[in-house]
């Protein structure tokens, strides 16, 4: 997630606690990765809704990364439901990388 | 959470996949051992007993073990569906396990050893290759993923299963006599069945699908896997049927053309791959992985001297076409299989021990399972085995060929050391702290 002007203070804060979600296999956080797609928080129905994205079909570590992102959305906001929603639309790209994260990759 | 099409989900057991690991590092060793004893042999031909053992034990007991391991793990992961059947997994390493004992005890001690050693271990072989066939295909059947990757593997099952019964009818031949052939121009046909047909198309079909993920590398042209698949085929073909009716006549080698160009293709596409890589600094795992694609230009380039030079200079083909081949599977199979370990088995019991703690405790990541010093060191270890090997069987030398089993062992040892790390490590899991952070 390159632009995050369209989150509200509150959404920014969820990014901030995502960014302790390591991809285990390269050891960079997914939002550097450009796996985060999109967050709102909808405050009347305690709801927070993540939109995610893997980079690979084929990543085996793919459920364990989104239930870390639910666990520790949670772990803040209480008193809200958790949802965490898998995308392929639009397709990840490298170009999603943040430049920390192509840092981190040794680029 | 949704989580359609996760590979997670459809995984196997790990109990299915670990023992495959634990006995492939195992036999590995063992044939390293057998190496250094059969040192002699080698000088003077490249088939015999000894040379046979040693074939078995690498080919089934380390490459195929490893291969149906990894492959119980992969089918998931490529295919996007559960396996077909656990229960038939365990049957087939049951099998191949007793089948290689079997067939490696009884071509070293072949004079000795009564023959329904070999044929019972042949037995159980064929088994546990119907086992793991029927459990692919019917996998395969499942999957909506057509992709020319998974066309490699499926192909490469049927190449197997080709393989092993055309071993069994060489193995009865021997005693029974059926055809006319002599088992050393059928031998030739089982050989590249088995290398080209089974290793190399599933390599290929694995490898293409695996290393641009770890290399994250994206928008590769795929054109080149699919003139890879049908030169590969069309070579195959040709040289099952010229290597079989048409033996020991000059210039048959000729179906190999299509096939070293079809591996050149599978090369460049890994290469496109290796350069688009996103992560600049490689892991021990694609370390290995790299250095395994060097040794294969090695390999490639023995093969077309093999080709060559057993026209051309035939006393001398004996010696290129055992560097070649050992280059092959002591050298790339080998070293890649070593490299892809480090990519899979650490994941595969990490996910055991720690998927349902993550964002609950402070857990170790996956490479934090094994010593990255020990990998290294048997990365240096494995260049000073496959040089000398390579030097050794051209140059007939055996107290070289055994200073490379020497090492062979070294490097077995130190990579069994992490594979066992890796299975057997236990739960590290502390109270997590959480992140300092206001709201």
């Amino acid at each position: 997630m390159r632009d995050t002007s369209n989150l509200s203070k509150e959404e920014q804060n969820i990014l901030q606690i995502i960014k302790t979600v390591i991809d285990p296999e390269v050891a960079v956080n997914i939002v550097d990765l450009g796996l985060i797609y999109n967050i709102t928080l909808y405050e009347e129905n305690k709801h927070i809704h993540i939109l995610m994205t893997l980079s690979a079909r084929g990543c085996p570590v793919g459920d364990t990364i989104m239930q870390h992102v639910e666990v520790a959305v949670k772990s803040f906001w209480t008193d809200y439901e958790v949802e965490v929603e898998l995308t392929w639309e639009p397709q990840w790209t490298p170009e999603m990388i943040t430049d920390e994260g192509k840092a981190a990759l040794g680029q | 959470m949704s989580a359609a099409g996760l590979s997670t989900k459809n995984a196997p057991s790990p109990m299915v996949v670990l023992p495959h690991y634990a006995l492939g590092a195992i036999a590995f060793i063992i044939a390293s051992i057998l190496l250094f004893f059969a040192a002699g042999d080698l000088t003077t031909s490249y088939i015999g007993p000894k040379v046979l053992s040693i074939v078995h034990i690498l080919i089934l007991g380390w490459v195929t073990m490893i291969i149906f391991g990894a492959l119980y793990q992969l089918i998931p992961v490529v295919m996007e569906i559960k396996l077909y059947s656990e229960g038939l997994a365990y049957a087939s390493l049951v099998t191949l396990t007793i089948g290689v004992s079997m067939m490696t005890w009884g071509f070293w001690e072949s004079y000795t050893a009564p023959t329904i050693i070999k044929h019972a271990g042949g037995g159980f072989l064929i088994l546990s290759m119907l086992l793991f066939v029927y459990n692919v295909l019917m996998s395969a059947k499942r999957t909506a993923n057509k992709t020319i990757e998974n066309k490699f593997i499926v192909t490469s099952a049927f190449w197997l299963l080709a393989t092993v019964l055309f071993g069994i009818f060489i193995l009865f031949n021997v005693s029974y006599s059926w055809v006319s052939a002599s088992s050393m121009d059928l031998l030739k046909v089982h050989v590249l069945m088995g290398m080209v047909g089974w290793f190399m198309l599933l390599i290929i079909g694995v490898a293409s699908t695996l290393m641009p993920m770890f290399f994250i590398a994206h928008q590769l042209n795929k054109k080149c896997l699919e003139r890879s698949y049908i030169l590969v085929n069309i070579g195959l073909v040709a040289g099952l049927f010229l290597l079989y009716f048409f033996p020991n006549t000059a210039w048959i080698s000729i179906f190999a053309l299509p096939i070293f160009i079809g591996m050149a293709m599978f090369f460049k596409y890994n290469l496109s791959a290796y350069k688009k890589r996103l992560r600049k600094k490689l892991d021990i795992g694609m370390k290995l992985s790299v250095l395994a694609f060097i040794v294969f230009v090695v390999s490639v380039i023995l093969g077309i001297l093999t080709i060559i030079i057993s026209d051309i200079y035939p006393i001398f083909s004996s010696k290129i076409y055992l560097a070649f081949s050992a280059s092959l599977i002591f050298g790339f199979f080998t070293i890649l299989i070593l490299g892809q370990m480090y990519k899979t088995l650490p994941f595969i019991v990490w996910l055991q021990k720690y998927q349902d703690k993550v964002g609950k405790f402070t857990i170790p990541l996956p490479n934090d399972l094994y010593s990255e010093k020990v990998a290294d060191a048997h990365y240096y270890t494995v260049i000073i085995s496959i040089i000398s090997l390579i030097i050794g069987l051209l140059i007939s030398q055996e107290i070289i060929i055994q200073i490379a089993a020497g090492f062979f062992v070294l490097t077995g040892l130190l990579y069994a050391y992490n594979t066992f790390t890796i299975i057997l490590h236990k739960e590290n899991a502390t109270p997590l702290k959480k992140p300092e952070f206001k709201k």
